[in-house]
């Protein structure tokens, strides 16, 4: 997984699956890596080939952290099965969606 | 970390045993989803089955306790040309499987597995054994398998173990479908039975027998919990040494010793055996040290019909979640069958009580007066009007001799056919009864000693007014047997009368007395006897007619000097008017008589 820090935004990107095995420490390494100042975390999606019912629940997580900020979560070029899984679950209406 | 036991079998099904942890739950995914390209399911089609499995196969990780850790979760996957197959068998305590799958709200962060499986599958079944459950996944093909390219043709060898392989696949098939087809065929075979007579009792025993054999239990009991009841009642056992006594249901701060009861409240299966012994005072602690079993509550619908214990003395292995299936079934069976027999039941009371009634009032139309005699200068009118549930009213008019009428006016307690029975016999009485030279009072008392053991046998009474006319003399005798007092009207400084006699109801004791009281008659008096249907008319608001608007009534009447023809059309329009169109109460029976 690699993070990368902007102004107000922190970038995770490179991360194969987001499941049961690996979701809670996902999810606190992003947390972790929040500085002060940052508010909206980007997912780089594009590389992920499979996210489950728990990796929907440690972005909805991260959702409720930037929330609290006034921020928001990004998810970037979601590849078609996790595109899938988003509308299946509808959290692409909760997450902003962004293919670049 | 220990690694996933993979069984692969290059045929037509795959076999994956790991330990409870995630990171197994991938690998083993792994071999699922390569199981899948091997045979030829598209990308889109094995999504759905690794994500599906995934959140089956995080529940086993996520809920199992110490007891089941030790033990494999297993993955079974079976492809076909049409579908693929999987079963997870967890060791986690289950749970129950919701009736309604619906996404949870969006800033959840839980709840999205069940909903995710039932979305991506064709079918899903869970079925919650003793700490071992199984999940059972089916997706079809969306498209036809792809032919084999040109030139690959299959090896002799290779096309023989795949028919062994089928005839496996099929002989397990078949093994399942046996015990379905037994359960299935007990079943007919009861519904056959149901309509032949044998009560619930009995039909449960003959069931729940079958029950036993099918799933290689020892014993069971069958309670049932009455509608709005409030304690499991008894209905059968296989053995004599179950308590029959009920159970009542716990209070909110009372202890829960029963496991039939924790069922109830839980409305769950709760398991027993060596780990998790029955509570002391339990009813079901009489069965043999070490026996194992499972009390599983029975429904329908939403209603809790009761709870069926099933055991094992001889095995300590606890019942599977196929054979738990299989008691789901029976018990929904036999909930269905009692609500039947119920519904029937209730049919067949209403259908007796709707003849009972039919009965009621022939009895009673042939007691109605054809044609009130009448003595020289007294005229006589009256009325019966019968209440939709037939009661036990009556007036009768009969003949003395030497110028003398018997007055009667009887009302006997309760409704139905004995009520109306009681009110022919004790007219009958009446009429057989030397009244020319027995006085009102002496016919009483003969009438209680003959009918006194009958009507206490039934715990019934009667209240009777009896009035002897004399047309010469003039002169009224009235005995009374705990009727409503007669009421009088005599024109000029007379006014208004009560005569009630002092006696008790007919059938209370067996020797009564009864007092008697005389008047003579003035010209142009009214006398009204009746029963207390009259009094006690209310009206809309509930209030009662009363004795005081009666005598106003007749006194009024009496006055004006009308017939008595027209008193009689008088009073029943009042009664009429009183109760603004309201279905009649209680019979309304009287008779006026004018001197």
């Amino acid at each position: 997984m690699k993070v990368v820090h902007s102004n107000e935004t922190v970038s995770i990107s490179e991360i194969r699956e987001l499941d049961g095995s690996n979701s809670l420490q996902f999810r606190d390494q992003v947390r972790a890596s929040l500085k002060d100042s940052q508010r909206f975390i980007e997912v780089d999606l594009s590389e992920t080939t499979f996210v489950d019912s728990n990796g929907l629940g440690a972005l909805i997580a991260l959702h409720k952290t930037t929330c609290l900020r006034n921020g928001l979560v990004r998810l970037l070029n979601p590849t078609p099965p996790v595109q899938q899984i988003l509308e299946l679950t509808r959290m692409h209406r909760i997450f902003e969606v962004v293919k670049r | 970390m220990v690694p996933a036991l993979i069984q692969t079998n290059p045929g037509n099904s795959l076999d994956v045993a790991f330990y409870c942890d995630y990171a197994e739950v991938r690998i083993a995914l792994d071999a699922v989803t390569a199981f899948l390209r091997e045979h030829r399911f598209t990308e889109e089609e094995i999504m759905a089955c690794e994500l599906a499995l995934a959140e089956g196969c995080n529940n086993a990780v996520r809920y199992v306790d110490e007891e089941g850790r030790q033990q494999r979760i297993q993955v079974q996957a079976v492809c076909t040309e049409a579908r693929v197959m999987f079963w997870v068998h967890d060791h986690t305590p289950g749970f129950e499987w919701p009736k309604k799958i619906e996404l949870p709200d969006g800033d959840a962060e839980n709840g999205r597995g069940l909903y995710l499986m039932t979305s991506l599958m064709e079918e899903v079944h869970y079925y919650r054994g003793s700490h071992e459950n199984i999940l059972h996944l089916s997706k079809a093909r969306l498209a036809p398998v792809p032919k084999s390219p040109a030139g690959e043709e299959e090896s002799r060898d290779e096309m023989k173990r795949r028919l062994a392989e089928s005839d496996q696949i099929i002989t397990d098939m078949a093994e399942e479908l046996s015990f379905c087809y037994e359960s299935l065929a007990a079943i007919f075979r009861h519904s056959a039975d149901q309509g032949h007579g044998g009560t619930k009792a009995e039909f449960a025993r003959r069931l729940l027998n079958d029950l036993i054999q099918i799933i290689a239990a020892d014993w069971y009991v069958l309670r049932l919990l009455p509608n709005h009841g409030n304690s499991l009642n008894f209905l059968v056992a296989s053995e004599s040494l179950f308590s029959e006594q009920p159970i009542m249901l716990p209070g909110p701060d009372e202890t829960v010793r029963s496991v039939e009861v924790e069922a109830t409240i839980t409305r769950q299966n709760v398991w027993f055996d060596q780990h998790r012994a029955l509570r002391p005072g339990d009813p079901l602690g009489q069965i043999k040290p070490g026996a194992n079993g499972v009390v599983h509550p029975i429904f329908f619908g939403e209603r809790l019909m009761g709870t069926l214990v099933l055991g094992r003395n001889l095995t300590r292995a606890p019942f599977t979640a196929g054979q738990l299936n299989v008691v789901g079934t029976f018990s929904d069976f036999l909930a269905i069958q009692f609500v039947n027999a119920e519904i029937q039941e209730g049919l067949i009371n209403s259908r007796l009580n709707e003849r009972e009634l039919e009965i009621a009032r022939t009895i009673q139309q042939s007691l109605i007066l054809r044609e009130i005699p009448s003595v020289l200068g007294m005229k006589l009118s009256g009325h019966c009007e019968s209440a939709r549930q037939v009661g036990g009213d009556f007036f009768d008019v009969m003949e003395c001799g030497e110028g003398r009428l018997l007055l009667v006016i009887a009302d006997v307690m309760g409704k139905g056919i004995p009520a109306a029975m009681f009110a022919a016999i004790l007219r009958s009485l009446f009429r057989a009864l030397p009244r020319s030279r027995l006085g009102p009072s002496e016919l009483l008392e003969q009438a209680n000693v003959l009918l006194f053991q009958e009507l206490s046998a039934v715990d019934m009474f009667i209240t009777v007014q009896l009035v002897q006319v004399d047309g010469v003399t003039r002169k009224v005798q009235v005995a009374n047997a705990g009727h409503c007092p007669a009421l009088l009207y005599q024109p000029g400084n007379g006014g208004l009368v009560k005569l009630s006699p002092d006696g008790m109801p007919l059938g209370i004791i067996p020797d009564l007395k009864f007092a008697t009281e005389e008047v003579q008659l003035k010209e142009g008096s009214r006398m009204l006897i009746y029963t207390d249907g009259l009094a006690e008319t209310r009206d809309s608001c509930g209030e009662f007619f009363g004795y005081e608007r009666l005598a106003r009534w007749l006194k009024s009447a009496g006055q004006s000097g009308a017939d008595v023809g027209r008193m009689k059309d008088e009073l029943v329009m009042e009664m009429a008017r009183f109760q603004r169109g309201d279905v009649l109460q209680d019979d309304q029976t009287f008779l006026i008589l004018a001197g």
